[in-house]
């Protein structure tokens, strides 16, 4: 594992956490969206720093060179983000149809009721109308 | 007493236990107003609550605790409420120690109380009680010394500051994280003993993989959010 490698991985490490930590901060993203990403650069940071873990799985996984490894886990780790990412996306397209139904369906009900409420003074100012002319006869 | 006090009742779900709920507090409690939160339910919970032409916002998407908390602050900040009380819409609360907790309120002049069961007693030795544990631990080693022994209670009475900061900003969700970043906010936040009931209906929405889910949630956001977050 060559030195550049480590000294990119350590410092992708600490982008990846700080920008995080700074998205919380100008509330743009949710405190739980943020803990697979402090997830992601622990596990960056860790792989930079102590590179015998590394060899270590390599060695475990029969794969040919640690880079290779740390390629597999950060494509492994994003795979898993895009995977829930579009389950979360299909989750909020279905959950913007509800609302726009839901929406369109209340402002119905408030018509009906308004148009109800009008109709019933109109009736009861006819009905006092008759009684009016009524009188007069 | 001169005061406006909402109780508000956030309900997922809760078809059997609403109408004894708020049957209970109009009967009892009139001097209270309250509103229903009914969160996006898919049983009978929005027609129990449209019959009885009780008070309740109708979400029509499930949006959560947080969510349904969220909306109730906003009503309440909305027609100008200067205290706010949680309610579970389970039964589980009881609304005679309202008074207390407003009492204390006064009293101190602190921003949250909290109905606390082991404020006197000590926690039954279960899982859930483990949990809850480990939060008050962590909130007392992130606080310097703040205890607070019911950190999950969802019997809580808020001050209007306290109001609009749980309506209006993102991070504030009603749960033990916020009373860690609050307390070392300076936020004064008080405990009464309360004794509350087994649920008597429905169940629980913290099953096990939830409950892993939410104390890591907890857990990332006491130890490590709270330097960074607002």
């Amino acid at each position: 594992m060559s030195d550049t490698l480590r000294i990119l991985l350590f410092f992708s490490a600490l982008a990846t956490g700080g920008w995080i930590l700074y998205k919380i901060r100008k509330l743009q993203v949710k405190m739980q969206d943020a803990i697979f990403w402090v997830v992601f650069a622990i596990i960056l940071f860790v792989m930079g720093v102590f590179p015998k873990i590394c060899y270590w799985l390599t060695d475990l996984l029969g794969i040919m060179s640690p880079a290779n490894l740390i390629f597999l886990v950060v494509i492994f780790l994003l795979m898993e983000k895009v995977f829930t990412l579009s389950i979360i996306v299909s989750q909020l397209e279905e959950k913007v149809s509800i609302l726009s139904i839901e929406l369109a369906l209340r402002s119905n009900g408030e018509r009906r009721n308004g148009d109800r409420l009008k109709e019933e003074n109109r009736d009861q100012k006819g009905k006092e109308d008759e009684k009016h002319l009524e009188g007069n006869v | 007493m001169n005061l406006k006090l909402l109780i508000l009742i956030p309900a997922y779900n809760e078809a059997e236990n609403i109408e004894r709920v708020v049957t209970h507090l109009t009967e009892n409690y009139p001097q209270y107003d309250y509103v229903v939160i009914n969160d996006g339910s898919t049983d009978a919970t929005r027609k129990i609550c449209a019959r009885n032409q009780y008070h309740f916002l109708d979400l029509p998407l499930n949006l959560g605790l947080s969510g349904a908390i969220k909306g109730g602050m906003r009503y309440a900040n909305y027609y100008g409420y200067d205290y706010v009380l949680q309610l579970d819409g389970d039964g589980q609360h009881d609304p005679r120690y309202i008074e207390d907790m407003v009492r204390e309120m006064e009293k101190t002049n602190c921003d949250i109380v909290i109905g606390s069961r082991f404020k006197e007693e000590n926690k039954p030795f279960s899982s859930r009680m483990i949990g809850s544990q480990i939060l008050t631990a962590a909130i007392w080693v992130t606080t310097r010394g703040s205890y607070i022994s019911d950190v999950t209670s969802g019997m809580r009475l808020f001050n209007k500051k306290m109001i609009k900061r749980f309506g209006y900003d993102m991070h504030y969700g009603p749960e033990p994280d916020t009373l860690a970043y609050l307390l070392n906010c300076g936020i004064q936040i008080r405990e009464v003993p309360v004794q509350m009931h087994e649920r008597i209906a429905g169940t629980s929405y913290l099953d096990f993989k939830n409950s892993v889910w939410y104390m890591m949630k907890m857990l990332f956001s006491i130890l490590l959010f709270q330097w960074f977050r607002k």
